[in-house]
């Protein structure tokens, strides 16, 4: 089992207000994490942070034995394309689409290595079995499709490419619980090999089972870490 | 025969100014950036076609290669010196906005320095011989400068809508955040917009001479049309900036023709202003929502 992602002492946050605390996360491959937290208490910063879009950061994050981590003060998302190529699939919450690409360009954009852009119709149709309803929607712009499909085209853009660690930023949130379960159990069905994955989320019934493990995040810390099993054990 | 002929020059000036005006557009909507150093690239690239012209060849595919190919590099210029030091910086746009402006002035009297004030002239690259369409008569050069423009810009178009890196372009003209997080660079992407936009304007350049002359200054002109076609298109839309070409391209004929030539900027302008106060986001700027920042 090799380390995915080894966090340490990450700090992070945007201007004069600090959101992580000196965080250690270890990932292994082929690991599937939940990250437990309430609104507000830094799941999204941590990801950003990973990303390199946080308004500064400090700290250590070694993504896959390489260092993407760095001391920065400005410049949020200069770096990101770079970290983005060496293996890491954001799965951003709300929106981060393109309301004018069709689902089709979207998916397509996912494909950022000359490798898998080669390939792209092969991981197209990878991801439209996992994803059916956007078979019939590939060539609507992705402005006019319903909240769920856009949670689907945001996902299936991060299946696109051959990542080590996929980043899964509340795919659930703002569904319809079925939808939302829908979207999970799609995530979930996902073969890891020897990547990860990260899932941040709420909702911890959601995970519960079904993770190898989950850690909760509190005020920009990681609180307590417990095997899907035992929810007793969370310290939230 | 006048209506017609007033018909001929409007569709020649529109393809000219509207190239200026789609690489204005597609600039500013991708990288944010309202250049105004297209000025300077304009004088560049109809410099760079007359010293081709006069040392290598004079063959005319060659000299409006060679145009094209400087306006690329002059776009690159810009690049460098503007886009890559200032793109993170706050206030980016206004302080882009400046800094190209002195770029285009710059440039300008630093080519003054160098070519002298006397206007240069290219060869006729498209030859001598003339249609009849109906009754009026059209030249070589115009049918050469509507067909050029009409061909780059579908060649445009059709990478934009095609290619890899014309995706990479349209992702981020719609979504810059999300644009990084799919592994777009903003700065490689700036390159290619910059080289592109820089292209079309060196076509111009080399176009425009086919009528004019080529001067330190002749960018000026192309310039100001560019950016108030582009305004009045709706900054960020290509069919904006085209529609709009058309309509100036159509004023300045028949106000050229019924007023005067001095009274072309005045009906322009008040054209574009009573436009702006209808549609304060440009002819096809409604549906454009993006670079909402």
């Amino acid at each position: 089992m090799a380390e995915i992602l080894n966090v340490k002492g990450l700090s992070a946050g945007y201007g004069p207000l600090r959101v992580l605390h000196d965080l250690d996360l270890v990932i292994n491959s082929g690991e599937r994490v939940g990250i437990v937290g309430l609104n507000g208490h830094g799941k999204t910063t941590l990801f950003y942070a990973i990303a390199g879009l946080t308004g500064w950061q400090r700290g250590s994050i070694m993504l896959d034995g390489k260092q993407i981590g760095r001391t920065r003060s400005q410049g949020p998302g200069r770096y990101t394309h770079r970290i983005v190529r060496q293996g890491l699939a954001i799965m951003p919450q709300g929106d981060e689409i393109f309301n004018g690409l069709s689902v089709e360009e979207h998916l397509d954009s996912g494909a950022f290595t000359s490798e898998s852009w080669r390939t792209r119709k092969e991981r197209k149709e990878r991801v439209l079995d996992i994803f059916e309803p956007l078979r019939k929607l590939m060539k609507t712009p992705v402005g006019r499709l319903s909240g769920g499909e856009r949670r689907m085209v945001s996902i299936g853009r991060g299946l696109m490419t051959d990542a080590k660690l996929y980043l899964a930023d509340e795919p659930s949130l703002g569904l319809a619980p079925k939808i939302g379960l829908s979207v999970m159990e799609a995530l979930l069905s996902i073969e890891l090999e020897d990547s990860a994955m990260l899932i941040a989320e709420q909702n911890v019934a959601l995970l519960e089972q079904r993770v190898d493990r989950v850690i909760g995040m509190h005020a920009g810390k990681l609180k307590g870490e417990a095997s899907a099993a035992s929810r007793q054990s969370l310290a939230l | 025969m006048d209506i017609s002929f007033i018909l001929v020059n409007a569709v020649v000036v529109a393809c000219i100014y509207g190239l200026v005006a789609v690489a204005i557009s597609i600039t500013w909507s991708s990288l944010g950036l309202i250049n105004l150093g297209y000025g300077f690239v304009f004088s560049f690239a109809g410099f760079g076609a007359y010293l081709f012209d006069r040392m290598v060849s004079d063959s005319p595919i060659l000299v409006a290669s060679a145009g094209i190919l400087t306006g690329a590099v002059g776009g690159l210029i810009i690049c460098l010196l503007v886009f890559i030091p200032l793109h993170d910086k706050p206030n980016f746009t206004t302080r882009g906005m400046i800094a190209t402006l002195a770029i285009s002035l710059i440039g300008s009297q630093a080519l003054l320095m160098h070519f002298g004030p006397r206007p240069k002239n290219l060869p006729e690259l498209f030859g001598y011989w003339q249609v009849k369409l109906g009754d009026v008569v059209v030249t070589s050069d115009k049918i050469g400068v509507v067909v050029c423009s009409i061909v780059m810009l579908a060649v445009v178009v059709f990478w934009m809508r095609g290619s890899r890196r014309g995706l990479e372009i349209r992702a981020m003209m719609m979504n810059p955040h999300a644009a990084s997080i799919v592994g777009i660079g903003v700065r490689s992407t700036g390159f290619y917009v910059m080289a592109m936009t820089g292209a079309m304007a060196g076509l111009a350049a080399v176009l425009l001479s086919q009528t004019y002359y080529i001067g330190p200054f002749s960018g000026i002109t192309p310039l100001i049309k560019g950016v108030s076609i582009a305004l009045l298109g709706g900054l960020g839309s290509v069919q904006g900036a085209v529609i709009a070409a058309v309509i100036l391209g159509f004023t300045e004929a028949l106000t050229s023709r019924f007023l005067g030539g001095q009274y072309v900027l005045m009906t322009q302008f008040l054209l574009i202003i009573t436009i702006l106060i209808i549609r304060p986001r440009g002819i096809s700027g409604l549906l454009d929502k993006a670079r909402e920042q």
